[in-house]
Parts: C-alpha cells; structure tokens; sequence
C-alpha cells in the first residue's frame, strides 16, 4: 500500500483538472493530480477537441481546394493516406500532452496514475494499492459518450473517441445524434470521401440553437451529405458482413440502410456515479451530476466539482474557468465563477458560434430585445473568400443598448465570436463596438456592422429606417 | 537587569553647534521617555532635547553655555533593559545585548506556570492584503498579555487594524517594529504560552490557550514550527470568508461593471445592483465599488456612492506663500470621516443653559483633599457624569438610538458615558461601562484610568466602544457654549464649556453664582427640542443639588 497526502488533489487531468491543479500550486498549495489514463490531457486533448480539429483542418483543406474550381484554380483529386493523417493527429496530440507534464513537472504537481474512488471525505483510494489523503479536492472527473442500449457489440459500430481513429476509411457511414460532435466528424468524413448519412431524434439538426444559424449550414451540407433525416428514430442495428443494417422510423427516411461504419454521438454523461462519490458524502444526481454552487463547492464544503460533472454545458473552455474558481477558493481566496456568458461553437464547415442570450432562449424566457443581423454578402472579405452564406446578428437589451448575446455563422466563427463575448462581459452598447475601429477588410467588420446598424450608423448597407 | 546608555544630540536638522540655554535635569532624577533634558538655542529657535527612554539620568556632562552637536554625548541615562525593547535612535553606543531581544529575562518568584510551549504568533490572513505596514508595536519583551490582546497594529490603504493575541502568556521576544511592512504568516513575536496564570487571568488563562491552540485539527498532524500559520490562520472574531457573503445575483448580473470590478466586488461582498456608477454611462469603476464600502464602513449605509456632496475646492495653498505637508494622526484619520458622517446624516440641534453649580463646587472642594488621600482625583466631569446618569434615566429616549430601519427606537437598558479626551494623537472616546451602577468616587476613578489609558494610546478597542451617550468637556480649556457633533448612533451629547461666577436674579436681588455652560447637541430625529430642554433643565437641577449627587456615595 503507497499512501500520499497532500493539501489539494485533483481527481481528472483534463482541461479542468490540470487547471485546477496548476493553479492551485501556482498559488503555494501541495498538489496531486490523480489521471485513470497513461496520458494527462482528459478528452480534450486525447479524444476530444484537438485531435477533432487536427482532422477538421485537412478536411476543411481539402474542401476549399476543392471549391477553388469555380474561381478557376483546379486541383487534381487528393490522394488521402488516412494512416499518415491519423500519425500527424496522433503527433498533435503528443506534443501538448507532453507540453502538460512538464507543466505539472516545473510546478511540482504530482501525477499518479490511476482510478481514484472516495474512501472518506479526506481520502481517495487510487487503484487497490495507494491511497491520497487529502484537506481538499476538486473533481474534475468528467464525462463520456453514451451509447445507445441494446446495440450489438462489433467494431463497426463507434463512438466519438473510435470515430477519431480515421483509419480504414469507410466508404458510406451513418453518424446517429444531429448535435455539434456527430456534425463536425461528419464533415470530416465528408471531406475525406465518405459518403455520409445523419439521423436525428428532434424535429432539427442542433436542438436548442436558433434555427436561423442552421440555414447556412444546412445548404452547404445538404448538397454534400447522402441524408439528413431528423424527426427520425433508429430502431435497430444489425451487424451483417456487408455492413451494419440499421432500420429507421421517420417520414423522410428509409426503412433500412446499410452502412461500413456508425458513429454514434447522441450526448455524453457525467462520471459523478463512478468515484463512490457517498463515501464522502458527496451527493451524486441520477444523470451522474454533482451539484456546486458558484464558488465550485459540493454540498462537502472543502470537495469541489469542476467541468462537465457539474450542471451546464460540457465544454472545455467553461471547465478552466470553473477550475480557476476552485483552485483560489481552496488557497482561501474570495473567487466565485461569475462569467456571464460562455461561448458555444460548433466547429462544421461553415462553423456556428454564438454566445450569450439567443433568439430561442430570449423568446422562452420572455427577454424582450432587439436584433441587427448583416448577411456576409456585405462584406466584401467573405465575398473575396468565395463564402457569403454566413451571417452575424448582434441582440440588444432594449433599455440599456446594451449587446446581450450574438452568432455567427461562416468560417471563422468561432474566432470571431470572443469579441462579442468580450462586449458582453464589458457591457459595450451598439456605439461602444461600432466606433471601435475594426480592421479593413476582415470578417471581423461584420460584428461592427451589426452594431452600426443598431446605432443607426451603417452605411455598408442600406437599412430603412424603422420609424 | 539595568543598563548604563549614552544619551547624544539626536539629528538637529541643518544646525551644528548650538547653544545649551538650559538644563533641566540632575543627576538621580527619574525621567519619563520624552521629558526634556536639556534645552538648546539656535538662530530660528529654542527647542528641549527629549530624553529617549525612561529612565534614571546618571549624569548630565553638559551645562549652560555649553555649544552641542548632533551626536555629542551629553550624558548618561540607566534604564531597565526588560522593560523596553525598542532602543531609541538618540543612543550611540548600543552594548551588546541590547538588541537581543530575544534572550529570556529570568523569571521573578511567583509568577504563573507556563507551558513552557515557544510559540510564534503570526500575521493572520489579512484578505488581499500584502505587505502592509505595521503602524503601531503594543508589546515589549517581558510582556505579561492575554488572549485577544493586541500585538501590533496594521495599517492598509483601507483600514487599520490590530492584530490579537491567540493565546496569553509572556512576549518573549518581539520580532517587528514600526514601519516594517508583513503579510500573512510573516512572524511578529514569540510567546511562552501561559498554562496556569494569575488570580485575576485564572479563568481566561486555564482555558483559551488549550482551545486557541487545539482547534485546528491540522496542527497535530505537522509539527508546532512548521505550520504557525495555521494556528493563527483565523484568530479574528469574525469567521474565516468561507462562503462568500450572498448578494442579489440577479441584480448583479444586470450591473453595467466589468468581469474585474465584479470579481473586485465578489471579493468585498458588494452587491454591485446597489452601487451607482460614476463612469460613462453609469458603468461601475472600482473606485465606486471602494466608495461604497467606506460609505457602509462610515456608517452612510446604503448611501449612493461617488458622493452627491458638492467638493470643496482644492487650493495650490504654495502659490500664497511657504506651506508644510504633515500627515494627519491615525486617529484623526479614523475620526474624521465618522464625525463627518455624523454631520452629514443626522440632523442636528444644539440646546444651550446653564447651570448652577456653586454648592456643588463648594462641596467638592472640601472633599477634594480627602478624596486625594485615596487616590482619587474628584474633577467636576464626574458630578456632571452623575447628573448625566440620572437624566438619562428620567428621559431614555436620550440614552436610546434609530434602528437601522429608520422606523424603531432602540432603548438600552444599559447607560455607559463615553467622554472625549484629548490627546496628542487626536482625539479619542472611551467609554465608562456601567455608570449608573457607580457613585461619584467611582466614576472619578475610571475617568482618572481611561484618560491616562487614552493619552499612552493604551486604550483596546472595547474600551471604545458601546458607549450610549458622550460627554465633551472643554471647561477645563475655556469658552462659553459651542456645538459638539453627537457621536452617531448616539443621539445626543453634552458639551461642557468654562464656568463663570455671575450675576443671578433670584427675584428680589442678584446675587453672585457659579454657573456652568452646558450645550446638548441632539439628533433631531429622535429627540424633539422640548425634550431636550426638560433634559437640559433636568440636568441643571441635578447639578444644582450636590447632595443627591453624593447620595449614597461611599466617602
């Protein structure tokens, strides 16, 4: 038995574990971060974002060479080695895990390795033969995908971390679940020659975000995908030797299909129910959430929950500022997570970013706002990219003139949406972003577009005026 | 254990050679620190040199005539090196020892057990604070102190602050001076923990030193030296900030105030929904978020910060001639703003009288000399506290104060005089606990007590505070009425000008009477100006009739 103590450990090494850590020694506690995988880095960084967006970059690549021949610069066919690309991802991948350990090396975070369980309120049991004895703890043991029950056991059939392992290539595959992982593999897939199908539950693709940012996406897509079937339900798989046989209930799709590979992305789930959570006492919910309030307390006051095993959105970015939160507030300081808004992208191709209050949640929640949208079409940057299906909207409180919440739909999007966010953190009005002097020409314009035309000052477009 | 110390001519500025034109002291005479020893002349102007410690003066090697520069020894002083640690800047040759502090004095018969425990007592965690100065050392080497005392005071940008003892016992040794600037965990003493203790500390002693030290359950895992820090971690009345205060979430949320002055505000337990802010377009600046908490720490709670009050104009005062910039006392700091909030919120009114005092003055006058036997100083403010007492029991609303909902009157069963004393730090209030329950000896007493207390800057801070009703005397000085501020949320204090023999119409002759002027400043708010005339007139026959006064006074 190898016992440890330490002031601070922190159960999980992704995004907001190592956060957590980091920031907690940076601020003189003792720290041990406990990893059940060989590698530091969680599912960002190993089966998550970066090596997604690895493969995102050669997709979108190919896509825009491709798209070149209209503008009269013809490529021949790429020759696609998936083996070569999946080692350039899996290099990617390996340079920042690395960069991480000797992050946790110069600021002496101790790594074990290893299943952390709760033993008590102030031990973990690591494995069977180490035990962590601790004053404090973040948890930051995340989430994972969830497969749908009842489906049969073969290779063929994968998840979101199965779907990163691009090689062999399948020639038609079926991506089940219409939200931002399922789409962005899809386009992936897509642009490495699959021919791609996608199945929905729900009546549209993305539940929960404004349909209008969908229309962009879905006429570059539609085009390019074999299916879309949404209001649709699978019924069942079954493995035959030529592919998976997959039957479909929904009026636009057909009673069966056959496909090389599935992908199935329908959500992922908390770990909460996975680290005997009640020995601490810590309360777990049902769907394996743990309850913080805003300083990333638990109901145990000296254990804190960070990241995708606490309530909202399960995205990266919200984890290392939750993590921030608990490493001060377990050095003693008065944090508290205060962010008003967090950034959601889908990183397709067009990309889908917005952040803030959205048309759908405004209309739920009863917000009465205004809104200035400008079509990419006006700018002349995204017209020189040969892209001007994309859009970006500003809302506006209707007292203050203050920008709520905004998308942005094109390439780019996701970039182009922190500074929004940043105006909504700040309280900017429609006069504060459009005086600030953006740079001619970008895609960046259409943001100041947007508020000029809420100030009444645009002159990029014509805009009649409303009273 | 007695030291022999040279005593030289501290810095004199730009003079040299200076004239001694008289010398105050002899050899033998006892001298207090600062008492002048000799006195010198130059061109602009005569000025004592200070005797650095207190002391016995061996001898004095100059005489009148005699020309003295800076640094000349000018003769010798012997002090008790146990009873100070700071060695003042005016010795020149410091013997060896002097500043080891840190040697054990041996210890007089008697005394209380120790545990024998060396601890070191720390700064505790002082917020965001870091580096912050150490404004004031209230221990010395040998000190006897208790739990709660004070060792040092700390002086933020903010606030001042004493930090308390953790447990009693004997200093040891002091590991700080004035003007050194600590954060959390930096050591300020160390302390022999006090096991048994004297008579009078028995009760506090036994018990606070074993909880102080035992409840921390990290201690017993780490050894005693390694984690101090966490032994003092949260010594403050005031529990640890492990929660965060709750706020109006919603209306925060709302705030015009970036993501740094919302973090600033989280950390202050500002909920930014009441703050105004100043800066364009209403957004919230930190100086706002500050404002607001000075305006709750004046006691202006809920008041707009940024202040709707039009500013004096400031003044280049050195365009009209020579000027000197000198920082204002730390108590004047603190006063001030509280006197100001007073001013500012309570609507004030000022009664005048007068009363007859010429029995009274003549009674005290032959128990002056009996009085002085036993110690005891019998001055005028304790006839007029009693007179105070008993006025403030025929007319409570006097003794009460406004709720903080504006909408009640809190009567306090409890009459404790506050009474304002001059000092060179400015001036200060301490407070008589208790004075209805007390005669005129014993009220002479605690006068004589506190006011000493008050002008050695050794008052602590609960014999400052509670106090339901303020006495300001400035008979002693002069004048003939003036208008005192209540001391907030007091409302209603009794200012004492200079007595006068004077000329009395008592309906057939006028006749010669000793009368005294008193002014009773009241909130207007709760006191009514019938009121406090029946208070004043109150007041006035109770002073009138000395004999009831001295009713069951013990002579």
């Amino acid at each position: 038995m190898t016992e440890y103590s330490a002031q601070l450990v922190v159960i999980g090494s992704g995004p907001g574990g190592y956060t957590a850590a980091f920031r907690a020694a940076d601020l003189g506690l003792d720290v041990i971060l406990v990893e059940r995988y060989d590698v530091i880095g969680g599912v960002c960084l190993n089966v998550g974002c970066i090596p997604s967006k690895a493969l995102l970059h050669a997709a979108k690549v190919i896509d825009d060479a491709a798209a070149m021949a209209d503008q009269g610069v013809r490529f021949g066919k790429p020759k696609i080695d998936a083996r070569k690309l999946r080692d350039w991802k899996n290099d990617v991948v390996g340079k920042l895990t690395g960069g991480l350990t000797q992050l946790a090396k110069q600021r002496k975070v101790r790594v074990i390795h290893g299943v952390a369980k709760f033993a008590s309120a102030n031990t973990l049991r690591v494995d069977i033969d180490t035990t962590v004895t601790f004053e404090k703890c973040v948890i930051a043991a995340g989430s994972q995908p969830v497969m749908l029950p009842g489906l049969p056991d073969d290779p063929r059939i994968i998840d979101s971390t199965g779907a990163l392992e691009i090689d062999p290539l399948p020639r038609r595959m079926l991506v089940v679940g219409g939200g931002i992982i399922g789409l962005e593999m899809a386009c992936v897939y897509s642009a490495l020659g699959t021919d791609v199908s996608v199945v929905e539950l729900l009546d549209t693709l993305m539940p929960g975000t404004d349909k209008d940012l969908l229309r962009p996406f879905l006429k570059i897509v539609k085009p390019r995908y074999e299916a879309i079937m949404t209001a649709t339900k699978v019924v069942g798989m079954r493995p035959t030797v030529p592919g998976i046989e997959v039957t479909f209930e929904g009026k636009d799709a057909p009673e069966i299909g056959v496909y090389d590979r599935v992908l199935v992305a329908v959500g992922r789930r908390a770990n909460g129910d996975q680290l005997d959570a009640e020995n601490a006492g810590v309360n777990v919910d049902e769907r394996g959430v743990i309850d913080v309030d805003n300083q990333m307390r638990t109901n145990v006051p000296h254990i804190f929950a960070i990241g995708d095993i606490v309530p909202g959105p399960m995205l990266a970015h919200k984890a290392t500022h939750e993590a921030k939160v608990a490493a001060e507030v377990a050095a003693g300081e008065k944090s508290a997570f205060d962010a008003r808004v967090i950034p959601s992208v889908a990183y397709t191709d067009p990309e889908i970013a917005w952040v803030g209050v959205t048309e759908t949640d405004a209309k739920a929640q009863g917000i009465d706002y205004d809104k200035t949208q400008i079509p990419w079409a006006a700018s002349g940057r995204a017209l020189a990219l040969g892209r001007s299906e994309g859009f970006t909207k500003l809302l506006w409180d209707k007292d203050t003139k203050r920008v709520i919440g905004g998308a942005i739909v094109g390439p780019n999007a996701g970039d182009l949406i922190s500074e929004i966010g940043l105006a909504i953190e700040m309280g900017a009005d429609a006069a504060d972003i459009g005086m600030t002097i953006h740079p001619h020409p970008t895609l960046s314009e259409t943001v100041a577009f947007a508020a000029e035309a809420y100030a009444g000052t645009l002159t990029d477009l014509y805009m009649p005026k409303k009273r | 254990m007695a030291k022999t110390f040279d005593i030289v001519v501290p810095d004199l500025g730009d003079f040299d050679n200076v004239e001694v034109i008289e010398v105050l002291v002899a050899a033998g005479d006892s001298v207090e620190r600062e008492d002048g020893l000799i006195t010198v002349e130059t061109d602009k102007a005569a000025m004592d040199i200070p005797s650095p410690e207190h002391g016995k003066i061996e001898d004095i090697s100059v005489s009148v005539g005699d020309t003295v520069s800076s640094g000349d020894v000018i003769g010798h002083l012997t002090i008790q090196v146990t009873d100070t640690v700071v060695i003042a800047p005016a010795f020149k040759h410091e013997p060896t020892g002097d500043t080891t502090v840190l040697s054990v004095p041996a210890r007089p018969a008697g005394e209380p057990q120790r545990t024998g425990r060396v601890q070191t007592l720390v700064v505790p965690d002082l917020g965001d604070f870091d580096d912050v100065e150490v404004i004031e050392v209230h221990i010395s080497m040998g000190d006897q102190i208790q739990v709660e005392d004070a060792l040092v005071t700390l002086e933020t940008d903010k606030a001042a602050m004493d930090v308390p003892a953790i447990v009693g016992g004997r200093i040891e040794s002091v590991l700080v001076k004035v003007g050194d600037k600590v954060s959390e965990g930096a050591s300020l003493a160390i302390i022999e923990a006090l096991v048994g203790g004297t008579p009078t500390t028995a009760a506090s002693s036994a018990e606070e030193p074993e909880t102080a030290l035992d409840t921390p359950p990290a201690v017993d895992a780490k050894p005693q030296v390694e984690t101090p820090t966490v032994v003092a971690a949260k010594p403050q009345v005031e529990s640890p900030p492990d929660a965060l205060p709750p706020i109006n979430e919603a209306g925060f949320a709302r705030a015009h105030a970036s993501p740094s002055i919302r973090k600033l505000a989280r950390e202050l337990g500002v909920d930014l929904a009441q703050v105004k802010g100043s800066g364009a377009k209403n957004r919230i600046r930190a100086d706002d978020v500050k404002a607001f908490v000075k305006a709750i720490l004046t006691g202006k709670a809920g008041a707009p910060a940024g202040g709707a009050l039009p500013k004096v104009p400031s003044v280049d005062f050195a365009k009209f001639g020579e000027i000197e910039l000198q920082p204002m006392t730390r108590i004047q700091k603190i006063a001030g703003p509280r006197l100001q909030a007073s001013w500012i919120n309570l609507p004030h009114v000022t009664q005048h009288d007068q009363a007859d005092i010429t029995e009274l003055e003549e009674k005290r006058q032959t128990l002056k000399g009996p009085a002085r036997e036993r110690g005891i100083s019998l001055t005028p403010l304790a006839f007029i506290m009693k007179a105070c007492v008993a006025a403030l029991a025929e007319y409570p609303k006097v003794n009460s104060s406004l709720a903080d909902d504006g909408k009640n009157l809190v009567y306090k069963k409890y009459c404790h005089l506050g009474f304002a004393a001059d000092t060179e730090q400015g001036l200060m209030v301490p407070v008589i606990r208790d004075a209805d329950k007390m005669d005129v000896y014993e009220l002479a007493e605690q006068l004589a007590t506190l006011s000493a207390a008050a002008r050695d800057g050794k008052l602590k801070a609960d014999q400052m505070q509670g106090a339901t009703f303020t006495i300001s005397s400035l008979g002693g000085i002069g004048g003939t009425a003036f208008t005192p501020i209540v001391n907030a949320p007091e409302v209603a204090i009794l200012g004492v000008s200079r007595s006068a023999m004077q000329p009395v119409w008592n309906g057939s002759k006028f006749r010669a009477r000793l009368m005294l002027p008193l002014s009773l400043s009241y909130d207007h708010r709760v006191i009514d100006g019938a009121a406090a005339v029946r208070f004043t007139t109150f007041l006035g026959q109770a002073l009138a009739d000395v004999d009831g006064l001295l009713e069951g006074a013990s002579r």
